[in-house]
């Protein structure tokens, strides 16, 4: 089967120069250089209207687009590698994967992306836009206003980041009060809580966190990175309890806030402790690295990427397609999220082994679902606040990156029925 | 020099001065421990740690609270990775010596880098409750949370620190780096200007701390360190700053301030040297006039002559240069002032006068001193533009130099020596090496235009000398490409982006299939982008990557049209 392979791919060789194939392929293994915009291109060809599929697990994910002079032309303008394929040659790689755990997924449509992010965020803090930004996928940027006007009914994917959406701006409060810069933080929030009719932070944010729960529960796709994971469902559990310090709400945090909790309402996690100390740079006993706690702070190690069946399991093998299995660790807000606070029916999609946290998770949630990848910054594993951008220019192969962008692609697969 | 080293990394960069200081100030002259600590020195040097460990343990047994042979025992456990070990020793030792500064650090540090976090709140617990009153337990906690990056904690633990002991200034240090940390640069100034008053040798941390200030706070920094009274160590730090920042002038303009005493001096002196490493040359004149006057020095004048003129300012540097001269003899004139004051006389298209200084000192020269002198001054009637004059200064300093008759030869439009001469010398500077390029693109022996575009360059005339490159491409076709680069990259050098840009679309329109496409589709889509017209410059750099794939420009290409699409940051 290899050696039919091989033959079929030295005949496209054969083909003559400027030649059309009927296809292209975008290898997604160590063959591509650069991963990163293979996904902007596949995402635009389905903006255009085209179609195309991902052959989950074929040489580290990759992606089959038609042969046009655009698909081309973009290829060539970002550095993307591609291959040219004719039906003979499809046919043989088709033959190829269906000998192993592959599938070939249709992806359909281009989602319309959101992206809630604060207007005072520069755009190069947020891993995520830096990795639209970079790929060249146009997105939405939306905040409360948006969220409470009933705009995330426009968009199929919305991304949350580093939110703190128990409304205490990550507890920031105690050690950069000075900084001009939270200052300024602060009265925006504040005059948004005010504009939107919220007594204070923490209701506005908590209202906004059950907005963003009835558009998963409606259908939505949403992916959430660092401390959003956490506090998106610390507020949704919390709905009804005072989990806020007083330098937030003016009262101080409910004594028995553990146990008022309402885990139902929440996504991902179940049981856990709230910290309640304001001085203490936690939410939770959600995240496992606790990377802002001296005592509680963890080492960084590298996490591993599961294997799911392509075929059988066709979600949540699209989110781990990767040319690489094991992947440094990054510190975040929230950096992983403890094994025995994840909810029954989580699909665990990469974890540290032996570690009491995972890293990277999903489920479904009524008729839309969700994914958490704990951490800031793929590629700047120890980030600090005033840290300088990441420039994805230079990380073009980026593993950890590729993980968010299988979230942005994974709404475009049209997805097949199990097929048990 | 390993020893140290080892302790800097143990302590971590930050912390690594002020320990190691701390540190050798304890060591008593001969070590407790006796022979056994030498031979513990000894065999550390070797590297040969399990060895070495053996002969601290005896040393320290012998002597529990000697501070060198514990921290040698911290070095070799921690090379063989047995910092557990050391625990039980300085509690001993600790117990014994509870005023022992030394242990307490070795001890947070080791906790530390073992990540029992518990156990280090619990030994600086104890620390302050042994010694009250006392900030070192409060100092050094916070240090220790700092560099691991608890800046809240930190803060938690100076504010502690200060209520205890009733004293800012004993925290100075840590609250400075703690508010650069947290971005609070103004705050961070002031407390640095405290500590760097009361601890000199703290300037580089100060400096290294300050330095990523962002833009909009960096005069309140400034403001911060030079309030009144002024201190030498806050100027100093000031200026290194300002110099960091990309503002050498106003680097100076802190520094002059000093009063010209020795100490000034030598910081003067220190900072031209960073200016001339920042290419900031009439700066770097400046503190070196400064430096000359408060002590005279021929070398430090002639330095400040050269600078000026490295700084296009030759008419300074030939005045300095004579001065200099009216206050030393004539021999070290000859030696250390001549060719300066030969080249700047030349660069102010004065070869005549160059001429006479130089025959005024010529019986102090050596043959060799002679024809290095004949050569600039050859070079200086080039500038003039009498190169009959020039090729006479040559015969005339007996020297035997093919470059300078090459480049006479070409001034004169002689293509053919040029090329003859050019080609084969050593010089890889990229002078000759643009000119051979030039000279192997054309078949022609003689351009008098391209003669006298390179006689301009030479001049100093550099928009002058565009301009006779693009007249010498009409009359040169099999080179016009290059030329008309040459000629672009000129107008660019100078800032003439309007010039350069109509050649670059020239080459890019006319001259598609030349070396010089790519380059030039490049450099004009820069240009727009430079002139805000960012959608142009992303046509022309999608129409350059997609025409030219195989340039080696192509990767360039890719990232200025990532910048053109503010596809990633551009601060890089």
């Amino acid at each position: 089967m290899r050696l039919l392979r091989g033959i079929a791919l030295v005949l496209m060789m054969l083909l003559p120069a400027g030649a059309r194939a009927q296809h292209l392929l975008v290898p997604m293994d160590d063959d591509q250089s650069n991963h990163l915009k293979a996904y902007g291109l596949t995402y635009n060809a389905l903006k255009d209207g085209a179609k195309g599929e991902w052959l989950l697990n074929y040489r580290g994910g990759s992606f089959l687009l038609p042969d046009t002079p655009e698909i081309r032309r973009r290829a060539g303008l970002d550095g993307v590698s591609v291959q040219p394929v004719d039906d003979p040659a499809l046919a043989a790689i088709r033959s190829d994967m269906s000998g192993g755990n592959m599938d070939a997924i249709p992806l359909e449509k281009a989602p319309r992306i959101a992206v809630y992010t604060a207007p005072y965020t520069p755009p190069w803090d947020d891993a995520v836009i830096l990795a639209l930004r970079y790929a060249g996928i146009p997105y939405t940027p939306i905040w409360d206003e948006q969220v409470e006007h009933g705009d995330l009914a426009n968009f199929d994917w919305v991304h949350l980041f580093h939110e703190d959406f128990t409304g205490q701006l990550g507890k920031f409060y105690l050690a950069y009060r000075g900084a001009t810069w939270f200052q300024a933080m602060r009265q925006t929030n504040l005059d948004m809580a005010k504009k939107l009719g919220f007594a204070n932070l923490p209701a506005l944010k908590k209202d906004v966190a059950d907005k963003i729960r009835q558009y998963v529960s409606n259908g939505g796709f949403l992916f959430a990175m660092c401390g959003a994971t956490e506090t998106l469902d610390l507020a949704l559990a919390g709905a009804n309890v005072d989990i806020a310090s007083e330098f937030a709400d003016g009262t101080p945090m409910d004594p028995n806030a553990d146990a008022k909790m309402d885990w139902t309402r929440a996504l991902a996690f179940r049981g856990a402790h709230l910290e309640s100390s304001p001085y203490i740079n936690s939410m939770s006993d959600i995240d496992g690295h606790q990377a802002n706690v001296p005592g509680r702070r963890q080492p960084l190690g590298t996490f591993t990427l599961f294997a799911f069946s392509a075929k059988f399991d066709p979600v949540a093998s699209m989110l781990v397609q990767d040319h690489r299995n094991v992947i440094p660790d990054f510190y975040g807000v929230t950096t992983s999220f403890m094994r025995n606070r994840l909810k029954p029916g989580v699909t665990v999609l990469a974890d540290e082994p032996g570690a009491p946290w995972v890293k990277y998770i999903h489920g479904d949630y009524g008729k839309g679902s969700w994914t958490f990848l704990g951490g800031h910054d793929p590629e700047d594993p120890q980030h600090a606040i005033g840290n300088p951008p990441t420039d994805l220019s230079l990380h073009p192969n980026s593993p950890g990156y590729r993980l968010i962008l299988n979230n942005v692609l994974f709404p475009a697969a049209k997805k097949k029925p199990l097929k048990t | 020099m390993m020893r140290v080293a080892l302790l800097g990394a143990l302590a971590g960069m930050s912390i690594g001065v002020p320990l190691t200081v701390q540190a050798q100030g304890n060591t008593p002259t001969r070590p407790q421990g006796g022979e056994a600590y030498l031979r513990g020195e000894s065999l550390e040097d070797r590297s040969q740690y399990p060895e070495a460990a053996t002969a601290y343990r005896q040393a320290v047994s012998q002597a529990p609270t000697s501070v060198a042979a514990v921290l040698g025992l911290e070095r070799v456990y921690a090379q063989l990775g047995r910092l557990d070990s050391l625990l039980p020793v300085l509690d001993t030792a600790i117990a014994r010596a509870p005023r022992e500064t030394a242990f307490r650090i070795a001890q947070l540090r080791t906790l530390r880098t073992l990540g029992y976090s518990d156990r280090m709140r619990a030994a600086f617990e104890k620390w302050r409750h042994d010694v009250p009153n006392d900030p070192s337990p409060y100092r050094e906690f916070a240090r220790t949370l700092i560099d691991a990056g608890f800046t809240a904690s930190a803060d938690t633990v100076l504010r502690e620190g200060q209520d205890a002991t009733g004293s800012g200034r004993d925290f100075a240090y840590e609250l400075a780096q703690l508010r650069a940390a947290k971005g609070l640069w103004a705050p961070s100034a002031q407390s640095w200007r405290e500590a760097v008053a009361h601890n000199a040798y703290l300037d580089q941390a100060a400096i290294f701390a300050l330095a990523p200030t962002p833009d909009s706070v960096r005069d309140a920094v400034e403001r911060a360190l030079l309030a009144p009274p002024p201190t030498p160590q806050a100027l100093h730090v000031a200026a290194a700053l300002h110099l960091a920042w990309g503002a050498p002038r106003a680097a100076w303009e802190v520094l002059k301030t000093l009063r010209a005493d020795s100490a000034a001096v030598a910081v003067w002196l220190d900072f031209a040297s960073r200016a001339e490493e920042s290419e900031a040359w009439l700066v770097a004149r400046d503190a070196l006039v400064a430096a000359d006057a408060a002590r005279p020095d021929a070398r430090v004048a002639a330095r400040a002559a050269t600078d000026a003129l490295s700084g296009d300012d030759p008419a300074s540097a030939a005045a300095l240069a004579a001065n200099a001269e009216r206050t030393l003899d004539s021999a070290t004139v000859a030696r250390v002032l001549l060719p300066v004051h030969v080249r700047a006389l030349g660069a102010l298209g004065k070869p005549a006068d160059a001429q006479r200084v130089m025959e005024a000192y010529l019986p102090y020269l050596d043959p060799g001193q002679k024809a290095d002198a004949g050569r600039l001054l050859a070079m200086a009637w080039v500038r003039a533009g009498d190169l009959d004059r020039a090729r006479q200064m040559l015969t005339e300093s007996g020297g035997d130099d093919p470059a300078t008759e090459g480049w006479i030869a070409l001034y004169s439009g002689n293509l053919a020596g040029a090329r003859k001469a050019l080609r084969p010398a050593a010089d890889a500077s990229v002078e000759r090496l643009s000119a051979v390029a030039l000279l192997e693109r054309t078949r022609a022996d003689q351009s008098p235009d391209m003669g006298a575009a390179f006689l301009a360059l030479a001049r100093g005339d550099t928009l002058g000398a565009a301009a006779k490159f693009e007249q010498a491409a009409r009359t040169l076709p099999d080179a016009a490409s290059l030329l008309l680069a040459s000629a672009a990259r000129l107008y660019d050098a100078r800032n003439a982006d309007a010039q350069a840009a109509a050649i670059w679309k020239i080459i890019v329109t006319t001259m598609a299939t030349t070396p010089e496409a790519p380059e030039a589709e490049l450099s004009w889509a820069r240009s727009l982008r430079r002139g805000g017209h960012a959608a142009d410059a992303v046509t022309h750099l999608e129409h350059m990557i997609l025409t030219y794939p195989e340039s080696a420009l192509v990767p360039q290409a890719r990232r200025e049209l990532e910048l053109a699409r503010s596809a990633v940051p551009s601060t890089f």
